[in-house]
């Protein structure tokens, strides 16, 4: 793409993200979710492929529907209380329907459906953008209008979770089993977020960076499918060492950060007297880590036989920095011992 | 006849004493015909009487019936449920990363027959005829019949003769669509034998938007007649876009993840009869085979 053009539609996805975290009025925050609707559409249709046109036609339907809602509700709590202001308490009506609006822009079950379709048909670059900068905003509205309607939370939250774990189980598109790995996490943010939004927050910054670790892992190794990963041993043997410590701590298993989350929402959960809920997510937990179990499995302790279903490429020096993935990758592994200084950070 | 005994409805209002409006009930026309847009009527093969009887006495009550199609969905919704606790598609995952052949489809009796359509330009009102049958021993699938190459006498259709086999709709539980992953494979291979005419392989992948619904891939099956089998290999990366017919400018390579349907059409403007054997169709892995797609793209210089 032309580099200006490119700026342009980067510059503008901060745009419209700030603009949604800064605002105090719903009107402007619904304006910055819509440009960054409007400023990823051309990046997800760059390549004009007819599954990235029709992943960015079902990505933009979506997103209008949930701005629609969200304008509507806004308006009709506008009508009732009179305030436009964000900081104010909803209603109880308009605070449900911007629930499910929030939902639907997030891609939390049930109105999931259009996530793992979407992340399909896009590159792996556009994949991240979606995965993890677009939703910063309709997180970061989540939190301020809490707290909502808990037992609609409650559903939202457990039902992501389940089906973030079943919907994962027997795909072999990557694109597909981060597109439910999103689900999951989402729904344990969600499930906290009512009651100590900086848990939420936190889940939110370590997911970040793990989701971008496997991003970039599955870019270098320019693999798509479960099959072509398991032949990364011969192009990146050190990466390949390490991906399973990215799969594992998405999986949330200690001593590597992603449990730190997982950690504490399970014990503020437990706090809040309700137990069968932590359950719950914890159990789906495991359906989400025996996806991520089997996609390492498939990389890094298998070596096939014969020929596997990839081809095995030159092993050329590489151009493209590495830094940035080392960085999410030291992150997203080595974490935990700082968990008592990120938890004071955050004023837990 | 009054205009007063056509309308059905009360005056509307206060322009009613000033004009009478007409609104035409469906049941007011005579035959009770069907005034609902194109779009919903199914199609009718020209030359076809018209079937104007209500729709109560066009479905056919058969609580037998009934009871074996609810049989069979449930059926299908346990195999749906259950096969995800082997693996994906049913197979352990070892299995999956390993499989370098698949047969898709092969002709061992009349039910697989049924897995297939065959039509020509007899739709359109054409001269053309076409037929599938099982070949000998029950081994292969054998479609003959005969091509007619003079159009329809409708005053627009100006090229004729066609034939096409092509395999029906994957379905599973309560009649929803399933697709074909292919992402393991990269060549297509056919055991086919032919009578030396060129036949097109066409490939439907699943497209949710209508605006996409006839984007299919084809590319060319050159038949060698003669009592000897081919076994043709067209690699994925050959087949290229065409919409309706008409050939893409701009180019992009096969999805495999999502294929629907294959089929085979005959239209090489050559009057008289053709015959078809297949043997079996199945995809395969060639490690040989490293391109990603065999055309340019619509960009002249693309940026590296």
């Amino acid at each position: 793409m032309n580099p200006f053009i490119l700026s342009i539609l980067l510059l503008s996805l901060g745009l419209g993200t700030t603009l949604t975290f800064a605002s105090s009025h719903w009107l402007l925050a619904w304006m910055g979710l819509e440009i960054s609707t409007l400023a990823i559409i051309p990046l997800m249709s760059q390549h004009h492929h007819p599954r990235a046109v029709e992943a960015t036609t079902k990505y933009f339907i979506t997103q209008a529907a949930a701005a629609a809602l969200i304008l509507f509700a806004s308006t009709t709590n506008a009508w009732i209380t009179g305030q436009w202001d964000i900081n104010f308490d909803l209603h109880f009506f308009p605070a449900s329907m911007l629930t499910m609006a929030l939902a639907l822009k997030m891609g939390l079950a049930p109105v999931h459906f259009w996530l793992p379709e979407v992340l399909q048909g896009l590159d792996l670059t556009t994949g991240l953008i979606l995965s993890t900068w677009q939703k910063l905003a309709p997180f970061i509205l989540m939190c301020q209008i809490m707290p909502v309607n808990s037992s609609l939370i409650t559903f939202l939250g457990v039902t992501s979770t389940l089906v973030g774990g079943w919907g994962g189980l027997n795909q072999t598109q990557l694109r597909k089993i981060l597109a439910y790995s999103s689900i999951a996490h989402l729904g344990w943010m969600i499930l906290v977020m009512q009651f100590n939004q900086q848990l939420a927050l936190l889940a939110l910054i370590i997911y970040i960076p793990m989701t971008f670790s496997t991003f970039m892992i599955f870019k270098t190794n320019s693999s798509t499918t479960v099959n072509t990963l398991a032949a990364s041993w011969a192009k990146t043997p050190a990466l390949t060492a390490i991906t399973p410590m990215i799969l594992l701590s998405l999986g949330g298993l200690p001593p590597l950060s992603g449990f730190m989350p997982k950690w504490m929402i399970l014990q503020e959960l437990t706090k809040q007297d309700i137990p069968l809920t932590a359950s719950i997510a914890a159990l789906s937990a495991l359906l989400s880590l025996y996806f991520y179990l089997r996609v390492s499995y498939a990389m890094t302790l298998t070596i096939s036989p014969n020929n596997l279903n990839a081809t095995t490429p030159w092993r050329l020096q590489t151009t493209a920095s590495t830094l940035p993935l080392a960085i999410s990758a030291t992150i997203s592994a080595m974490l935990l011992p700082l968990a008592p200084a990120t938890l004071a950070l955050l004023s837990l | 006849m009054s205009l007063s005994r056509i309308a059905r409805h009360p005056r509307a209002g206060l322009l009613g004493c000033i004009h009478q409006q007409l609104f035409l009930n469906p049941s007011s026309l005579p035959g009770g015909a069907d005034t609902r847009p194109m779009s919903r009527v199914p199609y009718r093969r020209p030359g076809e009487p018209k079937d104007n009887r209500p729709p109560w006495k066009k479905i056919k009550f058969d609580f037998a019936k009934g009871v074996e199609g609810v049989g069979r969905q449930m059926m299908l919704l346990k195999k749906e449920l259950l096969d995800p606790l082997v693996g994906p598609e049913g197979k352990p995952m070892l299995e999956h990363m390993l499989e370098q052949n698949r047969v898709v489809w092969e002709f061992r009796g009349p039910e697989c027959l049924e897995q297939w359509s065959v039509s020509s330009d007899r739709e359109i009102g054409g001269q053309s005829e076409a037929y599938l049958k099982l070949g000998r021993n029950d081994n292969t699938c054998l479609l003959y019949g005969s091509l007619n190459a003079a159009p329809p006498r409708d005053g627009e259709t100006r090229y004729s003769g066609y034939c096409t086999l092509r395999s029906k709709q994957r379905l599973c539980s309560f009649d929803r669509k399933t697709h074909f992953d292919w992402t393991s494979f990269n060549t297509l291979h056919l055991r086919v034998r032919g009578d030396g005419r060129p036949w097109m392989i066409n490939l439907a992948p699943e497209n949710y938007f209508s605006h996409q619904k006839d984007d299919i891939y084809s590319y060319f099956l050159y038949t060698r007649g003669g009592p000897y089998w081919q076994d043709v290999k067209i690699p994925f990366s050959k087949f290229f876009l065409g919409h309706r017919g008409r050939i893409q400018d701009d180019q992009h390579h096969l999805w495999l993840d999502k294929i629907n349907t294959i089929g085979f059409t005959l239209g090489d403007k050559v009057d008289g009869p053709f015959q078809l054997e297949i043997d079996f169709i199945g995809v395969c892995k060639d490690y040989a085979h490293t391109e990603e797609f065999a055309y340019e793209k619509y960009k002249r210089n693309p940026e590296v």
